[in-house]
């Protein structure tokens, strides 16, 4: 507690900061994304030479890593907005602190979830057949169509709200706008306008990633009306987890102030969210178990008792359970490092949450009977070339990939940190004010 | 897909007759029945598939599932052994998951019901692998591996990264010729034949011999029909 308030205390004073932009630690840091994402463009060329072969997934497994961290993605982005955007329709100033923090980072995650498609389709080649060739009744193209406007809207509010100190300082990025009242008017306009277009477009991005999933009646675990309410409320939980993360790192670096009560504030956010994801996966689960039909039920005792259950178990009691718990305690609450561990477990537990829907969904073959379905490559010979059921791990490929694509994001959330505004000037000097 | 012509024409006569579809409708809706009673799992039809479409090695767009829990073993029904397989193929739905998810329209509906692939247009999302109930499309994953190294097959080859199917022998049907796999059935266990034509073979065994469709409630239709084993084989007279 005392660690924490002196590191806020002394990074308000804006002498760290001015510090901090020369130290060796920042250049190591960018470095080593750098050398990830060079990781990744060379594990995405190698997987453009040899096909989808190179990747884990196949037939009976088509879709993997890519399709589950392209959903998570757009959870933490959708996250990040809702929180941003809700804070200012019905929850006053009190996160106006890490308001940019949000859209910044909402930005970011929404360009790496469009990024995540390329390397998971055979044909990156082809992508523009995407807008040459539409076909509206499919739900990816709904996606696609959200995800642009969702990042138009983005883009315009991290705009909005760092333009007026990017005017003052004189930056390019005000293109050519002033720092008179007037145009302090206009912002805040445009702060109303925004947040009431982005809540409903963050609600929306993720409602149509849920139904990517959830209309497909050939996948009895995915097919269920919970399945965007359920995407929303995991969307709330990692979002809400990744921004007390960032807001805490951003902060100890000095680039942004607020005072401890805000994170406590947002803790309490995350305990709810925890909570309704818990319910939801509770009413789900009790639905498709309860009659016992085998296209609902099979899934569901994969979860519980078969192949899935120790990724579903770590879901339910690290990822909810633990964090719920740390959380709801008012005086645990105020304690930092319990918060960070909460929001850190949480993050994890709603990866393990998306992997669990995406592969129990379509390890297992739709009609039962044996050989099951061809896998799609040629096997060594006395190898079966079907499968019943194939079990998916990531291939090398696609872990690195999924590293370059995640440092390719820190990249840009660290450029985005480092040239934009973030400090909320007026909260700067009186961080207690907002307590 | 096509763009090499069936040599059917090169044929004897006597072939030739053996495998034309006969007379249809005005617009026919291609149709195909299955006779689990007449299925001996001898995968001759997912053989010439592969040969006639040239499908690479690892990939099935035609293949043979046992109902029970193993290949090729005999399952229990009340008490009595009893062994019957599934030859699944594309189900040309007449209400396919799979057309509705294609972002691109790269597989569609074609007027007289065959469920078609365009791999020049796929951009290989594998939506559609995603929402077939069925398991029966295939996608060229890597480079294409054949047993030869020249190609069998009376279609183009399709190119890696984009998936394919079942298409119902689309180039044997504008030569007026039944499917590969329908032709080469030693058991004769697969009919096709124009389902709007309520006199045509296949309508007939449908109604008579209470014709199902696989994943009924799924909601799909196929209009490939399954005709149910009537009675046990035995040595009996």
């Amino acid at each position: 507690m005392s660690a924490t308030n002196t590191a806020s205390a002394a990074a308000s004073g804006g002498a760290i900061a001015g510090r901090q932009h020369r130290s060796p630690a920042r250049l190591i840091w960018l470095i080593l994304l750098g050398l990830g994402l060079a990781a990744g463009l060379g594990a995405w060329g190698y997987q453009l030479s040899q096909g989808l072969a190179s990747t884990n997934m196949r037939n009976p497994t088509m879709w993997g890593l890519y399709i589950t961290l392209f959903m998570y993605f757009v959870g933490l982005s959708a996250g990040g907005l809702i929180v941003a955007s809700a804070g200012r329709l019905f929850g006053g100033v009190r996160l106006k602190p890490i308001v940019r923090l949000a859209v910044l980072e909402a930005t970011v995650a929404v360009v790496m979830a469009a990024l995540m498609l390329l390397p998971d389709l055979g044909r990156p080649d082809r992508v523009w057949h995407l807008f040459r060739y539409p076909h509206f009744t499919s739900p990816l193209i709904w996606d696609i169509t959200i995800v642009t406007i969702y990042l138009i809207i983005s883009l315009v509010y991290v705009w909005v709200y760092t333009r007026a100190d990017n005017a003052r300082r004189g930056s390019r990025l005000a293109f050519g706008t002033g720092s008179s009242s007037a145009d302090d008017a206009r912002d805040e306009r445009m702060k109303w306008v925004l947040a009431a277009v982005g809540l409903p477009a963050a609600i929306l991005l993720h409602s149509i990633t849920a139904w990517i999933f959830g209309l497909q009646i050939a996948r009895g675990f995915w097919y269920t009306a919970l399945m965007a309410p359920l995407f929303i409320t995991s969307a709330l939980v990692s979002g809400t987890g990744l921004m007390i993360l960032l807001a805490l790192v951003v902060r100890r670096v000095g680039r942004i102030s607020f005072h401890d009560d805000l994170i406590a504030y947002l803790a309490k956010l995350l305990a709810v969210f925890v909570a309704v994801e818990a319910f939801l996966v509770l009413c789900e689960m009790l639905t498709a178990a309860y009659a016992g039909a085998a296209f609902e039920a099979d899934p569901i005792s994969r979860l519980l008792t078969g192949h899935f259950s120790p990724l579903f178990w770590f879901e339910i009691v690290i990822g909810l359970l633990v964090p719920f718990v740390l959380l709801i305690v008012p005086r645990w609450r105020l304690r930092m490092a319990w918060v960070t561990v909460a929001s850190v477990l949480a993050v994890i537990g709603i990866f393990a949450h998306r992997l669990n829907i995406v592969l129990n969904g379509l390890t297992y073959a739709t009609v039962p009977y044996p050989p099951g379905v061809s896998i799609g490559t040629a096997q060594p010979l006395g190898t079966d070339s079907f499968a019943q059921h194939l079990f998916y791990y990531p291939s090398w490929v696609e872990w690195l990939v999924a590293l370059g694509i995640l440092c390719l994001g820190a990249l840009m959330f660290t450029a985005g940190a480092i040239l934009l505004p973030l400090r909320e000037k007026t909260h700067e000097e009186s961080p207690a004010a907002q307590a | 897909m096509p763009d090499k012509v069936s040599p059917i024409e090169a044929l004897p006569p006597a072939s030739r007759a053996y495998g034309e579809i006969g007379p249809v409708s005005a617009e026919p809706r291609w149709g195909m029945v299955v006779d689990q009673e007449r299925c001996i799992g001898c995968w001759s039809c997912c053989v010439i598939c592969k040969s006639e479409n040239d499908v690479p090695l690892g990939m099935w767009w035609n293949r043979i599932n046992t109902v029970g829990d193993a290949l090729d073993t005999p399952y229990m029904v009340q008490g009595e052994l009893a062994m019957h397989w599934l030859p699944l193929a594309c189900q040309h739905c007449e209400n396919p998951a799979c057309t509705k998810v294609c972002p691109v329209q790269a597989t569609y509906s074609r007027e007289d019901g065959v469920v078609m692939q365009d791999s020049q247009r796929c951009i290989g999302c594998r939506y559609c692998l995603v929402a077939c109930p069925y398991g029966v499309r295939v996608f060229n994953w890597g480079r294409a591996e054949r047993p030869t190294d020249f190609n069998t097959g009376m279609v183009a080859p399709r190119p890696i990264g984009t998936m394919e199917k079942c298409s119902f022998c689309v180039h044997r049907l504008t030569d007026g010729q039944i499917p590969s796999c329908v032709w080469s059935c030693p058991g004769q266990a697969r009919i096709f034949g124009d389902l709007n034509d309520p006199d045509s073979r296949v309508s007939r065994l449908i109604r008579d011999r209470g014709g199902y469709q696989l994943l009924q409630e799924r909601g799909t239709d196929p209009r490939v029909y399954y005709l149910p084993p009537r009675r046990k084989r035995g040595l009996e007279p």
